[in-house]
């Protein structure tokens, strides 16, 4: 097999189902540094988001991509009224208790999709899409789109956390609560921030799921276990880490279909998880030990 | 002198237990005041009652003339106490400049003023500016700690135990800072566990044992109170 024909079928569905990853584990690993528990519902918050979107498309007649912002903003709204009705009143209590009530949200975020819009698959769009050829290798516009969309949206997250006030809270807020609280940082104000920058990016994430597969009730579900894998591969609390961690888990998998079954795919993101864990707990770029 | 602290038979301690047994203390404007004692004595515990971050049980805490008994730490920030913790009291993943911009995460407006305040009282840390606070020696660490809660331009600051883990160096410094602060017109209420240098840099101490007041006085005084040197000097 020549190296065109790794790149093209292995290389580059990789790093577009990695940035997908990418996406997730993004918000996965804002809510463990700032919230500091295990969000189980992110991948159905994703679903969330897809189906959104869907909703933008077969009513308003327009592209997914214009569906993408409505999403994203109906989905940071959602993650904000779930936190409020749920995770608020746990937040005292053991982080274990939160995990666990955030099993409890996936299966009512998924519900609530099958209810509104069935148990079949769907897609935003009909008909089989050509990809473009670039010096030999093969890449569909929308895949493209979900490479850029991916850096664009975190490197907005990067200068927002960098450079604004309330960006540097949430990081202070992650590197020592105690402190950020003596410093009159609003916990609140710093929570609903986060609810809604991961909300957002969960959106997101679904939506180039569903661009690039198809979107299913189960969708979300299936991309939570690489989606911490990934989080925990690049470093807790690290957004570049999670972005990498996203992008190896990704090529991972799919250059896995090379030696394995295709059905060992999703074994990969495990063996990753468990190899990191037992190598190096605090992730690629050096984060927080869980 | 007017007195911005001043702290009356206060009771109190976290959980059900008692630790502060009546403790009075008052601290003058420009005016430093170390606190010392042996282990358990309530020293850091009486300035967490300052601060707001035990149950006061009885006694009453005065800023300035305002009642700041049982408020919430973040009204006792805008009422101008600063409080600097001793351990983990930088943020180690955010630069130095940025330890201080959440130091006046309060503040709104121009904040030049207050930037070149602390980077003329701590010029090490105006070259070692864009280091993460992390990375830092202990004593540097120390600084941003100072300077992120100077960066409120607080009447009462209150440091526990700046200098533990210290090199005698680095206390010197440290002690010379405070007096430069001081200068600049606000009061300092520090916990000590270097007593002997801490009572000879200090305006005036306080003694506390078991959780209640045992000495005060100037840091001459106390110095040369055989009592106290018997109790926990070391002769």
């Amino acid at each position: 097999m020549g190296a065109l024909e790794i790149i093209n079928f292995y290389l580059v569905p990789g790093i577009v189902i990695g940035s997908i990853y990418a996406l997730g584990a993004v918000g996965i690993t804002l809510v463990f540094a700032i919230l500091r528990y295990a969000h189980l519902a992110h991948g159905d918050l994703a679903t969330l988001g897809a189906f959104l979107a869907l909703g933008a498309v077969t009513l308003g007649g327009v592209s997914p991509y214009v569906a993408l912002p409505v999403a994203m903003v109906l989905t940071a709204a959602a993650a904000v009224m779930i936190d409020k009705a749920f995770y608020a009143y746990l937040r005292e209590r053991p982080k274990i208790v939160t995990v666990m009530a955030s099993l409890g949200v996936a299966l009512m975020v998924r519900a609530v999709v099958q209810v509104v819009w069935g148990v079949d698959s769907e897609t935003y769009t009909r008909g089989i899409v050509r990809p473009d050829v670039w010096f030999g290798i093969r890449i569909r516009d929308r895949e493209l789109i979900t490479i850029l969309a991916m850096i664009g949206l975190v490197l907005a997250l990067h200068v927002f956390l960098q450079q604004s006030k309330w960006g540097k809270a949430m990081r202070a807020m992650s590197d020592n609560p105690d402190l950020a609280l003596l410093s009159g940082v609003d916990n609140k104000k710093v929570v609903m921030l986060t609810w809604i920058i991961v909300g957002g990016l969960c959106a997101a994430a679904g939506v180039f799921l569903g661009l690039n597969y198809e979107l299913k009730a189960m969708m979300g579900w299936t991309m939570l276990l690489p989606m911490f894998a990934a989080a925990i591969l690049g470093g807790v609390g690290r957004v570049e880490g999670a972005v990498l961690g996203g992008l190896i888990v990704g090529i991972a998998e799919e250059m896995s279909t090379l030696f394995l079954p295709t059905e060992y795919k999703a074994a990969t993101a495990f063996a990753i998880l468990l190899l990191m864990l037992l190598v190096r707990p605090t992730g690629l770029l050096k984060g927080k030990v869980l | 002198m007017s007195d911005i602290l001043v702290m009356r038979d206060l009771v109190g301690g976290y959980g059900d237990a008692n630790v502060l047994q009546g403790v009075s203390m008052t601290a003058a404007k420009a005016e430093i005041v170390v606190i010392v004692g042996p282990n358990g004595a309530g020293k850091s515990t009486a300035m967490k009652a300052i601060f707001g971050l035990l149950k006061v049980r009885g006694g009453s805490i005065t800023v300035d003339g305002t009642d700041i008994t049982g408020w919430e730490p973040n009204r006792i920030v805008e009422a101008g106490v600063c409080y600097v913790p001793q351990v983990s009291n930088v943020f180690r993943e955010m630069t130095v400049h940025e330890n201080l911009e959440m130091g006046a995460f309060l503040r709104s407006g121009d904040l030049s003023a207050a930037y070149d305040r602390v980077y003329t009282l701590f010029p090490d840390l105006k070259e070692r500016r864009k280091a993460l606070a992390g990375n830092l020696s202990g004593g540097q660490r120390q600084m941003v700690a100072m300077g992120r809660a100077l960066m409120l331009e607080p009447k009462l600051l209150l440091l526990d135990e700046p200098t533990a883990g210290l090199s005698p160096r680095y206390m010197e410094q440290i002690f010379q800072i405070c007096r430069d602060v001081r200068d600049t017109g606000v009061t300092i209420v520090l916990v000590e566990q270097h007593a002997k240098q801490a009572l000879a840099f200090a305006d005036r101490g306080y003694v506390l044992a078991s959780g209640a007041n045992r000495h005060e006085g100037t840091g001459a005084d106390l110095l040369a109170d055989r009592d106290v040197a018997d109790m926990f000097l070391g002769g």
